[in-house]
């Protein structure tokens, strides 16, 4: 019984986290790339929450053109914010930056609730479930694990086959050196930037199937710590570790949902929100380069 | 000039003593004063560590929210025994710098050997883990908080409980302020304010040096998160008489430090009293012209003092002054 239950979480714990696992790699790349830890991120995710939503009840498109849409949208928030704030920043103490990302997620969470209001709204897009004997999964979670599985290989083919992905991976390896060598640094940072909302924004998208509660503007805070953990967990600055340690971490996230279930008199949901920061600190001592061997 | 390093907490101290005259001597102003000595207070308590170090604790309320734990939980399980008198809001004190002693501790041993970056991310989880703990374990109240005004009253009779709440908490903040104050200066002054200094310019350098970087970052984090304990006992728990997890592990604390200190000018002694008093000011405007918009106007003056306006009002200021009668007064 309970190892069915067991096996029936990790499965839905296994497609959460491919999802969790997209959702970090724009935290990733704008680190790798700029060195900079998008403190709002959180905030950006809920914006895609909000696009997938809006686009669904107002002009009844389905989530997975929501993606595209969110993308854009994503990628002008990038290039607006780095062009308007972020650029003076790259290069200047830690501090700063990390100052302005957070400013800059409670500037989108305040404007959202400006739009919206603060109560949970949701949606429901219903395309049929398939019932795997230890659990049913939902239709809309499996198109969100392969619309995850989808952006990250996208995203792979990105960077080693164009010439903009070796442009942003010489930037990454030695931006002094690809500067000489005629690569407009600048261009790369920007891109990088946009590219990296980009992805966090159409991630919220991808999330909503995952939310029973519905979405609110201040949704993004547990999303901000999970990216947290998950980036860590895959070496910080790299994309591709993001995506293995988002499986890992939904993983753990599912299964020790189902463990926390079977004390008697505590909240397991909550729980499992300690958990993620105490995986973190637990990380941060022991191996803070990432489990999966990324060297700083 | 022997004693004249102490100069520079004289402006600081008038301010303090200006705004608890005009509580005292005004009617009504007790309230606003109040406020604005918590806002220096919570400035003055962020500030040795974040001004000095150049690291953000984005985790700091969960320090001022285990201070209000500290005095919650002394009053509700020792108001039985009324002999203990007012050493129930002692021990309430110690349990508050204990716990937040302990957290600061464990995270700040943790982190503080990884860059900003890491330390960054560690701490933005410290209040989201903690307030989930204490209500998925459901310890201390739970998800539901402790109300013990009730326990107040039995276990110091409803005048003095009266008194606690409506006086000696908010005075004690003030006292809290100024000796926050005295451990700023003497941090400034000191061999743990050059180390700091160092560090914060470049750390690796620091290091090289035979500075050991983590031990006076550890310092000052702890230190930081003590008075954050206190802070917390006091001006929320003795004052409010409860506590409850959304609202003491609210992240807006958390920005209002940020801005308090970066508007002031971190790592000097006077900027958190000046950014303490400007935001206070401008918040109990903004609340009475523009109630519920204050986050939507802070976030975006963050993004500005960074860009533009990094070493705040005291930093200016300290500029300003270099070669005159009046620059051993000013840090």
């Amino acid at each position: 019984m309970i190892w069915n239950q067991l096996a029936g979480n990790l499965t839905q714990g296994l497609i959460l986290g491919g999802v969790y696992g997209m959702a970090t790699m724009g935290l990733s790349l704008i680190f790798g790339v700029l060195r900079v830890v998008n403190v709002g991120h959180g905030a950006f995710v809920m914006v895609g929450a909000f696009v997938a939503f809006w686009l669904f009840t107002a002009l009844g498109l389905t989530p997975i053109a929501a993606i595209p849409a969110a993308l854009v949208v994503g990628m002008a928030l990038g290039f607006l914010f780095f062009y308007s704030v972020m650029r003076r920043l790259v290069g200047a103490p830690e501090l700063t930056s990390l100052l302005a990302t957070f400013a800059m997620g409670i500037i989108l969470e305040e404007v959202v609730k400006l739009i919206f209001g603060t109560e949970y709204r949701g949606y429901n897009w219903d395309v049929g479930r398939v019932d795997l004997s230890v659990t049913v999964l939902p239709w809309a979670k499996i198109y969100a694990f392969l619309g995850s599985v989808a952006i990250a290989v996208l995203l792979y083919l990105w960077f080693n086959k164009t010439r903009a992905g070796t442009a942003v991976r010489s930037v990454v390896e030695d931006s002094e050196g690809a500067r000489v060598c005629g690569v407009n640094v600048g261009w790369i940072y920007a891109l990088s930037f946009a590219i990296g909302i980009g992805l966090t924004v159409a991630s919220g998208v991808l999330l909503t199937m995952f939310i029973p509660v519905g979405i609110n503007p201040y949704m993004g805070g547990p999303y901000t710590l999970k990216a947290f953990v998950i980036a860590v967990l895959g070496g910080l600055a790299s994309p591709y570790g993001a995506f293995f340690g988002g499986l890992i971490f939904g993983l753990i996230e599912n299964g020790s949902y189902t463990l926390f279930a079977l004390l008697p008199g505590a909240e397991p949901f909550a729980l499992t929100r300690f958990l993620s920061f105490a995986i973190l600190l637990l990380i941060l001592l022991l191996k803070p380069t990432g489990l999966l061997g990324a060297k700083e | 000039m022997k004693g004249s390093k102490y100069l520079p907490i004289i402006p600081v101290y008038i301010g303090y003593l200006v705004l608890f005259l005009i509580a005292r001597g005004m009617p009504g102003m007790w309230q606003l004063m109040a406020m604005l000595v918590f806002y220096c207070a919570v400035g003055q308590a962020f500030n040795i560590f974040f001004g000095m170090t150049g690291y953000v604790n984005f985790g700091y309320v969960a320090f001022l929210a285990l201070g209000v734990y500290g005095m919650a939980l002394a009053i509700h399980y020792f108001h039985q025994f009324s002999w203990l008198g007012l050493g129930i809001v002692i021990i309430g004190l110690l349990l508050a710098m204990v716990m937040a002693g302990l957290l600061s501790l464990v995270v700040g041993a943790v982190a503080l050997r990884l860059g900003g970056a890491y330390f960054a991310i560690a701490t933005i989880g410290v209040n989201e883990g903690f307030r989930y703990l204490i209500e998925g374990a459901k310890i201390w109240g739970g998800s539901e908080g402790i109300i013990f005004s009730k326990q107040m009253t039995e276990a110091f009779g409803r005048e003095m409980a009266n008194r606690l709440s409506t006086l000696w908490a908010d005075i004690s903040v003030l006292l809290i302020a100024a000796v926050a104050a005295l451990i700023t200066l003497y941090f400034i002054k000191g061999k743990i304010g050059y180390a700091l200094m160092a560090l914060r310019e470049d750390e690796g350098a620091a290091k090289v040096m035979g500075i050991n970087v983590t031990k006076y970052k550890l310092i000052a984090f702890v230190t930081s998160a003590l008075l954050a304990g206190l802070i917390g006992a006091m001006a929320w728990g003795l004052k409010l008489t409860y506590v409850f997890p959304p609202e003491v592990f609210d992240i807006s604390y958390t920005v209002e430090a940020i801005v308090i200190v970066m508007l002031g000018g971190a790592g000097t002694l006077l900027g958190p009293v000046v950014g303490g008093l400007l935001y206070g000011l401008a918040k109990y405007w903004l609340t009475v012209i523009l109630p519920g918009f204050q986050l939507l106007i802070f976030a975006p003056i963050i993004i500005v003092i960074v860009v533009a306006f990094p070493e705040g009002v005291v930093g200016v200021l300290k500029r300003r002054v270099k070669g005159t009668a009046l620059e051993p007064f000013i840090l």
